[in-house]
């Protein structure tokens, strides 16, 4: 059992990481719009509408 | 990028020779027109130049800083008169933003907070829209006093102003994701460390690894409930500060109630610990929030709608003749503004120069420009055809012609009772109860047996957390929005659903809506002898050149392009377009204009002709043509039982002629006012009322209906007022929409049913100490999921159906059957 004692402080870790990385993604701005960036790449018109 | 020959906004080639720029986040950037450079700039100033960041993924947006003006700035006439209205009658009226709102409760608490102010005449709140429109008596009271009075119940409210409402709305959608996400990750964290003690009880788990694992949630559970679950805490404080229970109060109870047990539990190093349940139900209930927020938001606001429908800036005239740009709140009444072709008037005022064609499908849903003549009044928001023109302004911000629009649309929605009030009192009333029952378990057991209160008292709580109860509804209603949007309907509010399912009464509008925007060719009549082809090929070559709904529809009827050589094209506003083909000298356009001075049969006068310097060659008659599926979208909805009307801003005949076809009733020459009165008609007499529409005239209405249904092609204002946005135009899509509303419903009817009998057996057992909390939990978890479980028929249920009784027939329009009325 003494192998739980490195692989969760190193889970732990991982979580850490990895709110951090979602917290700065949140904070940039990659989650304000979740619609629009899909439908960037298909819109091939020639004039864009105002963006949202 | 800069570099580029093509306009940094909408990617058109910049024309030779204009040089338009803007700056977009501190770069400056090629424009192709000023359109593109307003918008840029109103993008700029609105602090979404990341729009054009993500799109390069270079320039960091620099952070938001939301620095609310004190109250006081508010005073400042320049501040205050383009959020304040001026009813007149020394009454004042303002739309306010309010943070924090959650439930029916916040809105209770505050009318009842601001009602009870001297010189506040009227409050109204709308919780889903966050607003709260206050009407006050200026010698008693004022916008600051207003401000302090709210932010003293503990609601931080801003006065209605664009800017200032995008950055909230960020800030709050981007804190809830946070809290949601780390809710998240605490509860699996959690589960997994609970699960080795569960575990480990039956097994034999040493008291080390039992203790490790103790901490172990511990360290997880404590950022869910400091972190996650603040909001809940603060509303609970707000509410108990102001002596008003409100929904997070018994919430943050349960939360702090339960982690207080577990970390004494904890460093006692005896008993049980529920780390995991508590960050499991933060979770839940911040997921709910969640989606909720998402639906409001999406629910596109009011005031960015205006502020796309009026130029963020004006060029206004000095005294001595220059241009100097301003922005539109820097306008005052008598100022001068110059205003060129295809720009947005800024303001009401009153032309001042010669004549101008000015297009007002804004207020009157019609297409075709309006011709108007020096003196004439300009409304703010339509779009010049021709110009430039120089134009007095009249009227500004809170008192033009649009913002009163908007000041109806914001009205009637605040003024639409909560449909979904009576499901989260149902919750709150569940939540009380609970309270009551925990802490008569708790006391009897002190009574009977000490050592066993606080487990019965957390068990009796955890058993009845009112997640199954909660989810009934969203659950339910996530399924039926998926699959509706698989039909291109967009449910923005989510009460729509209650609201379609019992609707009786169906208005639609005409223009636009039951009939298709754009003109169509009707008639077409030759003269010498000339072939129908013929004439249409010379008559859309001419009309190519135009861009008048008349000529568009002429050009359209003629598939065929042809590579005719056309030379000396000129416009002619408000007559027609003349071109010379071939050597030939021809016009297309009103009559009196295509064949000036020769005779022509008395019926022709009327319709738009094509001639030669010869004569006639041939007449054209113009009419709107119904949608494809207008009747059986109709028909579908009557065979539902559901009263179909129309109500059209257009002139009798037109309207009775469409109406005749359809055969609904009808009512014409309607005001957008006139239309909100007839909904309120309706309405009084008991009618649940869903409207249909596409203009901003229709917003009103739309927004008064019960239900507003909106064409994704309609105008942006009348987007934010509806409740559900249809896209592609399919009006078949309402009646399928009410038969999926119906059914949801009725899941949700039995989902709640279904979790109100499993309280009831599960609570009494719980209270008198048979039921672990560990079984509690798990009892919790597995009715939440029968709950999700069978909120998942609805969409299966759905795709097996076909999508209503009539839509799949195709019906022309022309040859609509007639049921019997």
């Amino acid at each position: 059992m003494n192998i739980l004692l490195l692989l969760i402080p190193l889970s732990l870790l991982f979580l850490a990481g990895a709110v951090w990385v979602f917290f700065w993604a949140v904070n940039h701005g990659q989650f304000d719009d979740l619609e629009t960036p899909g439908l960037l790449p298909l819109d091939d018109s020639d004039k864009r509408e105002t963006p949202p | 990028m800069s570099s580029s020959p093509n306009c940094w906004h909408c990617g058109e080639a910049l024309q030779k020779g204009v040089v338009i720029h803007a700056r977009v986040a501190g770069t400056t950037r090629p424009m192709c027109c000023q359109g593109c450079r307003a918008a840029a700039e109103w993008i700029e100033q609105l602090g979404l130049s990341d729009y054009y960041a993500l799109r390069t993924s270079a320039a960091q947006r620099p952070a938001p800083d939301v620095d609310p003006a004190t109250h006081d700035s508010w005073e400042r006439p320049d501040n205050a008169r383009h959020v304040i209205r001026d009813l007149g009658d020394g009454l004042r009226e303002s739309l306010l933003l309010i943070e924090g709102v959650r439930c029916t409760a916040c809105v209770w608490l505050i009318e009842r907070s601001l009602g009870a102010m001297p010189g506040v005449v009227s409050v109204q709140v709308n919780a889903i829209a966050q607003r709260a429109r206050v009407i006050w008596r200026e010698s008693k009271f004022s916008l600051p006093q207003l401000l302090q009075g709210l932010a003293r119940t503990g609601y931080h409210a801003l006065p209605l102003d664009a800017r200032g409402l995008d950055d909230l709305r960020r800030r709050e959608s981007r804190d809830a994701l946070k809290r949601l996400l780390v809710a998240g990750f605490g509860a699996m964290q959690a589960m997994m460390f609970a699960t080795v003690i569960y575990l480990g009880a039956a097994a034999s788990l040493d008291v080390s690894t039992r203790e490790l694992m103790r901490w172990l949630g511990l360290l997880v559970a404590t950022p869910v409930v400091f972190y996650s679950a603040r909001p809940f805490f603060a509303g609970a404080w707000r509410s108990i500060g102001t002596r008003r229970i409100g929904m997070d109060v018994p919430v943050a109870l349960a939360i702090a109630a339960v982690y207080a047990a577990s970390v004494i539990e904890a460093l006692r190093g005896s008993g049980e610990v529920y780390f995991d349940s508590i960050s499991m139900f933060v979770f839940f209930l911040l997921a709910g929030r969640y989606l909720e927020m998402r639906a409001r938001h999406r629910a596109r606001d009011l005031t960015d709608a205006l502020a796309r429908l009026t130029p963020p800036f004006a060029d206004r005239k000095r005294e001595d003749g220059t241009l100097q740009r301003v922005g539109i709140h820097e306008l005052r009444v008598g100022d001068c503004v110059r205003v060129s072709e295809g720009d947005i008037v800024p303001a009401d005022g009153v032309l001042l120069t010669g004549r101008c064609r000015v297009d007002e499908a804004l207020l009157s849903g019609e297409s075709a420009p309006v011709t108007k003549r020096c003196g004439e009044l300009l409304i703010a928001g339509s779009v010049l055809e021709d110009g430039p023109v120089l134009v007095r302004i009249e009227r500004t911000g809170a008192d033009t012609t649009l913002a009163g629009i908007a000041a109806l649309v914001g009205r009637a929605t605040a003024a639409r009772p909560q449909l979904q009030r009576a499901g989260e009192q149902s919750v709150a009333r569940f939540v009380v109860r609970v309270l009551v029952l925990t802490a008569v378990t708790a006391t009897a057991w002190i009574v009977v047996d000490p050592t066993r209160a606080f487990s019965a008292a957390i068990a009796v709580l955890v058993i009845s957390c009112p997640c199954a109860f909660a989810l009934a509804v969203p659950a339910a209603l996530t399924r039926a929005l998926g699959a509706l949007a698989r039909r291109g309907v967009l449910v923005v509010k989510p009460d729509a659903i209650q609201a379609l399912a019992e609707c009786t009464h169906a208005i639609f509008d005409k223009t636009g809506t039951l009939t298709e925007s754009r003109l169509s060719l009707a008639d077409l009549h030759t003269f010498d002898g000339i072939s129908r082809h013929e004439a249409l090929r010379m008559a859309a070559t001419l009309a190519r050149e135009s861009r008048h709904p008349i000529a568009r529809a002429i050009a359209a009827a003629d598939p065929g392009m042809d590579d005719a050589v056309v030379s000396d094209v000129a416009t002619h506003s408000g007559l027609g377009v003349s071109a010379r083909i071939a050597g030939r000298e021809f016009r297309l356009g009103r009559s009196d204009f295509a064949v000036a001075g020769k005779p022509l049969a008395h019926e022709f006068e009327d319709a738009v002709m094509l001639a030669d310097d010869d004569g006639p060659i041939a007449a054209f008659r113009m009419s709107e043509r119904l949608r494809p599926d207008a009747c059986a979208a109709i028909d579908a909805l009557r065979a539902q039982g559901v009263t179909v009307l129309i109500a059209s801003g257009d002139a009798s005949s037109k309207v009775a002629s469409i109406a005749a076809r359809l055969n609904v009733a009808w009512r014409a020459r309607l005001l957008p006012a006139d239309k909100l009165a007839w909904v309120a008609e309706l309405r009084a007499g008991g009618a649940r009322v869903l409207a249909v529409g596409d203009g901003v005239n229709d917003a009103p209405f739309l927004a008064g209906a019960d239900l507003g249904v909106a064409l994704a092609e309609g105008a942006e204002l009348t987007q934010a007022s509806s409740d559900i946005v249809l896209k592609g135009a399919r009006l078949d899509s309402i009646a399928y929409a009410r038969d999926i509303a119906q059914r949801t419903l009725a899941i949700v009817r039995q989902n709640q049913r279904w979790a109100l009998y499993y309280n009831f057996s599960a609570v009494p057992l719980a209270a008198l100490g048979f039921v672990p909390p560990w079984l509690a939990a798990l009892g919790m978890s597995l009715s939440s999921l029968g709950v999700i479980l069978n909120a998942l028929r609805i969409g299966r249920d759905a795709a097996l159906r076909p999508a209503g009784p009539a839509s799949r027939e195709q019906v022309p329009a022309e040859a609509c059957p007639r049921p019997a009325a």
